[in-house]
């Protein structure tokens, strides 16, 4: 079911020039990036006005492919042998993502030139909000499973650096380390999702031409048939969630607000938490492919079951990706506005909305109808511009307030007109309040979950309740933002400057965006939304018309409802301020058990590392062997290795029995030695020997080796040996127990592996070495380079066949060699430097 | 025989790690006249059968690995009886410094990093006609004088590389673990 056919700008253009642009539009943030400290030096402060031409380019390509109508698969070959190729993928969804991260990226670099006067590290912080555009625009543009998680742990690192930007302050410190920590746990569990998709799709591809998401039904067979599907979609899941600042992951998002505001409003709108919202409308025609893309979708069977209206039979016909995202969703968006409206800071406020909006956005590509997937599409546009316009207003006031505390703030009209009228139109925007162009994707969302309920029944009716109660907090701390702007200026609130044009444009602009999409949506849905819902649905995709409502629908009802029940509660506001405050105590706050769970990993570690690293080398190297033998053995495990038959060779003879038997002698001997000279002396005995049984088994290279490694490893010892301490004391016998209990297992586990791995030697390699080895057949003229010619075997595997092998061998000998030199010159140097 | 340099590696880990807590080397300045003697007869017959041996590695036992090891072997035997200061500097005109024995693992270092080099480059090369990475060619000359058929295998340099990376990691390890 390609997706293509669906809509207007299908496959015309030509496939080489979408993979040029498409390279450029993801490298050049990076190039920039990494030019960035050299035209600092030269431009000063004006390097924001550089980085932002740098995105505006970006910008011009997207419109670039948008114009040229690019649509499809456009790959370069990456891991060839790995089958992983650098694969992009142009469609609907991509192009949004990617016109929002360059489109706001000029924008938030503009303003940038005026917020970021006079503070420290300047070109740091331009490289990487550059770095994490272009991360953004890779992971928007991404085709490959493996290329997406590649730029989604990009996003996470710059956002680490800007989050982190003041450096010396504890609280970016925390802040960073917490989004960071969030971000890429969560991505961890997208990995191995993704591993999981691949493995049962056989590809890499995400959409397009034999991707996942055309093989879907086999796909998802597969992993039905393995038990996977529910364990994938959630690791899927989970990997969104913690982007997307889902609850309970929503932990960091508040206190990313440390970034500069400008960070802030980037990454609350168009970059990062955008992300997690674009993997679930990405994967969403994949998990949802066995339910059809039209209204009023769901089987007979689905409807007969709500007919009975038993829950539980309700709950076997929803799809498992309408509970997990749709639940996901509208608990985040309730429980984050009801956080928003405990807020007594404007950027928390803002934060927790941002949130919010995206648990609407989740729940909306969670309901299984076409509306979910046209509120979840148009909602992505309407959040990025009515939010990155409040984040930099939020700028303005703190910068030009000095104050960012809700108490404090108030009658601002009188001091920043034009910021009042911007922050007006985009908290209005925000509430919900027709004609605004949050009111259309709220009121589609509102569509799609009583559409679904009544057509399911049964326990979905929660999903409109909450979806109203989610928006009533939300228009009260809309109408909360919006009040900063008027009734009369408190005294304690000192002058207040004007903001220079650089930071006053960029949020006009967004207002203004707001203000067309506002007046008239089908400009957006022609543009640019009814594709990207096409991208987010399974199958065909129909044309969706949105306006204000000329009948009285249920969403309507839904939307009077909010509106009136909001305006009902408005006075009552700081009296559920209060409510919430007193609520967030203990373990009801997911920091507690952020901040808790951190502590006890730390304490865990503290109190492992003396146990496992005791500067002692026997300890370190009972914890290793121990270590490899458990993985290896529980590697044969679970691979279901079986030991072979144990059988004595034929060639077998006396004097090999012979040779054995006083090697084993030695080995028991040495753990009776009475020194150390004679441990060692013993243990030679056994080298030796091996190197006599070699000799019998007609392995002269192996012999001479051996004898040879035996000599010098023994005079090594020698020239050691009287540094040891010559008593290491009484050990006790649980001591002596443990060791021979990690002796044993050692020896067993390597025992073992011998015999599994020559057991196991398939003779197709052993003939084609000796096949190669030789000679070619025929007259032996001029060069050849398929055969060694050569007739030790050996030698000509090891530098002929198997070269590279010998490559890695001997590097190591260099780095040991190396280890020494450090190991034993800088020991006087040691930490106390 | 592709586990043999392995097993050379881990003496040499293992020389390595028991070499953290410093070593005395245990020269006797008492050595035996015969222990000398010997020595002083022997060290070239090693180190000939040495070069023997890596040369020969192609078509008999032999080989890069097992001829540096024999050739460390040589140096160490001199090392024990003659003592660090003869070898370095009667045996290698390397002038001691000050702080002790430092510059002539400067040598030992350049010794394994050019072995590297080498086998590192002699892998490059095929790249150049077009061949993947460490492709080997045989060659084959004929009308040799003495020779008649002479056999040219680009292997040779490779195991070259492998001799001195070998030579030079071991002999490094033995002075500064000796120079303790």
């Amino acid at each position: 079911m390609p997706i293509d056919s669906a809509t207007p700008k299908s496959a015309n253009a030509d496939p080489v020039g979408v993979l040029e642009t498409v390279l450029a539009v993801v490298l050049l943030p990076f190039v920039g990036a990494a030019l960035t400290p050299v035209v600092y030096r030269a431009l000063g402060e004006r390097t924001a006005y550089y980085a932002a031409a740098v995105a505006a380019v970006c910008l011009g390509l997207v419109t670039q492919l948008y114009t040229t109508g690019a649509h499809g698969v456009a790959s370069v070959e990456w891991v060839p042998s790995l089958g992983i190729s650098l694969a992009f993928y142009v469609d609907g969804l991509a192009l949004l993502i990617s016109f929002l991260a360059s489109g706001v990226g000029v924008l938030i670099l503009t303003y940038s030139g005026g917020y970021m006067h006079g503070e420290p590290g300047q070109a740091k912080y331009y490289a990487t909000l550059l770095a994490f555009m272009g991360s953004m625009l890779g992971v928007a543009l991404a085709g490959d499973l493996f290329a997406l998680f590649t730029f989604w742990e990009l996003t996470s690192l710059s956002s680490f650096l800007l989050i982190g930007h003041y450096t010396s302050e504890a609280d970016s410190q925390y802040a960073a380390r917490k989004s960071m920590l969030v971000t890429v746990a969560g991505g961890l569990f997208m990995l191995v999702g993704f591993l999981l998709l691949s493995w049962a799709g056989d590809t890499t591809l995400i959409a397009g031409e034999g991707s996942l998401t055309a093989n879907a039904g086999s796909t998802i067979e597969t992993l039905r048939a393995a038990g996977l599907f529910v364990p994938t979609l959630l690791l899927v899941g989970v990997g969104a969630a913690t982007k997307s600042a889902q609850v309970p992951f929503h932990v960091w998002l508040p206190n990313a607000m440390e970034a500069p505001t400008p960070v802030s409003a980037f990454l609350h709108s168009a970059t990062m938490v955008k992300a997690g919202v674009y993997l679930v409308g990405r994967f969403r025609p994949f998990f949802l492919s066995g339910t059809t893309g039209g209204h009023g979708e769901g089987t007979a069977e689905a409807a007969g079951a709500a007919s009975a209206a038993v829950a539980e039979a309700a709950a076997a016909t929803v799809p498992e990706w309408t509970v997990v995202f749709a639940t996901l969703g509208l608990a985040t968006m309730t429980i984050a506005a009801v956080l928003a409206v405990g807020s007594t800071d404007i950027k928390e406020l803002l934060a927790y909305s941002t949130a919010s909006h995206l648990g609407l956005i989740v729940a909306a590509f969670g309901v299984a109808n076409s509306y979910g997937g046209e509120a979840g599409a148009f909602h992505i546009l309407n959040h990025a511009s009515f939010k990155a316009a409040l984040f930099l207003v939020a700028g303005i006031v703190a910068h030009e307030a000095g104050t960012r505390r809700i108490d404090r703030l108030r009658g601002l009209r009188h001091d920043l007109p034009v910021t009042a009228v911007i922050a007006g139109v985009a908290s209005l925007s925000m509430a919900g309040v027709p004609p605004f162009n949050g009111f259309y994707s709220k009121e589609l969302l509102f569509e799609a979950t009583y559409e679904y309920a009544h057509e399911i029944g049964g326990l979905t009716w929660v999903l409109p309740v909450v979806a109203v109660l989610g928006s009533v907090f939300t228009f009260l701390y809309s109408i909360k933002f919006l009040s900063l702007f008027l009734g009369d200026r408190t005294e304690e609130l000192g002058h207040v400057h004007s903001p220079p044009l650089s930071m006053l444009v960029p949020p006009a602009l967004l207002a203004v965006v707001v203000g067309i999409v506002s007046v008239d949506p089908m400009i957006a849905v022609n543009a640019l939304v009814g594709e990207v819902y096409g991208s987010t649905v399974p199958g065909d995709a129909h044309s969706f018309t949105v306006g204000l409502p000329t009948t009285l629908k249920p969403a309507v009802v839904m939307s009077a409802i909010t509106i009136g029940v909001g305006a009902l509660a408005w006075p009552q506001y700081d009296r559920i301020h209060g409510a919430v405050r007193t609520m967030l105590r203990g373990p009801v706050r997911a920091d507690w058990w952020y901040d808790n769970g951190v502590e006890g990993l730390t304490a865990l570690s503290k109190a492992v590392v003396p146990r496992v690293q005791t500067g002692l080398v026997r300890t370190y190297a009972a914890w290793v062997l121990t270590g490899a033998s458990a993985l290896a053995v529980g590697a044969y495990v679970a691979a279901g290795v079986r030991l072979p038959a144990l059988a004595l060779p034929e060639a077998t003879t006396l004097a090999v029995g012979v040779v054995l038997a006083v090697a084993v002698v030695g080995a028991i001997a040495v753990t009776d030695a009475p020194s150390h000279v004679a441990g060692v002396l013993t243990l030679s005995i056994l080298g030796f020997m091996v190197a006599v049984f070699y000799v019998l088994a007609d392995a002269p290279d192996l012999a001479l080796t051996q004898l040879t490694v035996e000599t010098l490893v023994l005079v090594i010892f020698l020239l050691v040996l009287d540094r040891l301490p010559a008593w290491y004391g009484e050990s006790d016998r649980l001591t002596v127990a443990r060791d021979a209990v990690v002796a044993g297992a050692v020896g067993l586990t390597v025992a073992g592996t011998v015999l599994v791995s020559t057991a196991g030697s398939p003779d197709t390699i052993a003939g084609g070495l000796i096949t190669r080895a030789g000679l070619p057949p025929g007259e032996h003229l001029g060069l050849f380079t398929g055969y060694g010619g050569g007739q030790n075997i050996v030698n000509v595997i090891l530098v002929d066949l198997r070269a590279f092998d010998t490559m890695g061998e001997i590097s190591v000998v260099a780095m040991a060699a190396l280890s020494v030199l450090t190991l034993v010159r800088m020991r006087e140097r040691g930490e106390t430097q | 025989m592709s586990d043999d340099a392995p097993a050379g590696d881990a003496g040499a880990v293992g020389a390595a790690d028991a070499d953290g807590s410093g070593a005395r080397p245990s020269v006797d300045t008492q050595t035996t006249v015969i222990a000398r003697t010997v020595v002083r007869v022997v060290v070239p017959i090693i180190l000939v059968t040495a070069v023997g041996l890596l040369l020969q590695g192609h078509n008999r036992p032999g080989g890069g690995f097992i001829g540096a090891v024999l050739t460390v072997t040589a140096f160490v035997l001199v090392y024990v009886i003659f003592g660090r200061e003869y070898l370095q500097g009667d045996l290698l005109g390397v002038e001691a410094t000050d702080d002790g024995s430092h510059t002539v693992v400067e040598y030992y270092r350049l010794l394994f990093a050019g072995g590297l080099a080498l086998a590192a480059g002699s892998g490059l090369a095929p790249l150049f006609v077009g061949l993947p990475f460490l492709t080997q060619g045989v060659l084959f000359v004929h009308h040799v004088p003495l020779y008649g058929e002479f056999e040219l295998a680009s292997a040779f340099a490779f195991d070259l590389g492998v001799y001195l990376a070998v030579v030079g990691g071991l002999l490094t390890i033995l002075g500064e673990v000796g120079s303790e």
